[in-house]
């Protein structure tokens, strides 16, 4: 995903996760890990209690490991792949990207730094 | 809400399956990469 690194987290068994694998997803490109102890999920605030389950959380992290940006939604609904996207590829640019911006589109130029007075 | 944009994302090693083998993997792993890391609530699940 653009040069990204995807990784998928939930509160199954690793057992679990190889088990979807072979039976209906088949091998991925990427890996899916066992957050079997929730303790992850809850340090990304994304743990649902009452089920011991996560949200749908999306964590956008860059190279230095900082979190860019994120989004966390309700379980009954899908991520947009399509927005991840945009926002990796806005991230990467380092640059102003205004409302909606789509890579290939122009930046906002900088701000001119004031001359005094 | 824990996170927050600008800071440093939680570090975390887990076990998981790449491929069809298990492996443990750290965050750490990916330094220099930018990271897409997703949560979902359960395996067998579609959405």
């Amino acid at each position: 995903m653009l040069g990204a690194q995807v990784l998928g987290v939930s509160t199954d068994s690793k057992f679990s996760h190889l088990a979807w694998v072979n039976q209906e997803l088949g091998e991925l490109t990427y890996p899916l890990l066992a957050d079997f102890t929730k303790r992850v999920s809850k340090e990304y605030g994304v743990l649902l209690e009452r089920l011991g389950a996560a949200l749908r959380g999306t964590f956008l992290i860059g190279p230095d490991g900082l979190v860019r940006a994120y989004t966390v939604q309700d379980l009954t609904v899908g991520r947009s792949v399509d927005e991840i996207l945009r926002l990796v590829s806005a991230l990467k640019t380092g640059k102003l990207c205004p409302a909606g911006w789509r890579p290939g589109e122009p930046f906002v130029p900088p701000i001119p730094k004031s001359t005094g007075k | 809400m824990a996170i927050q944009v600008n800071s440093p994302a939680p570090a975390f090693e887990l076990s998981g399956v790449v491929g069809k083998e298990f492996r443990k993997i750290r965050l750490s792993d990916y330094q220099g990469k930018w990271v897409v890391l997703f949560f979902y609530p359960l395996d067998f699940t579609p959405v």
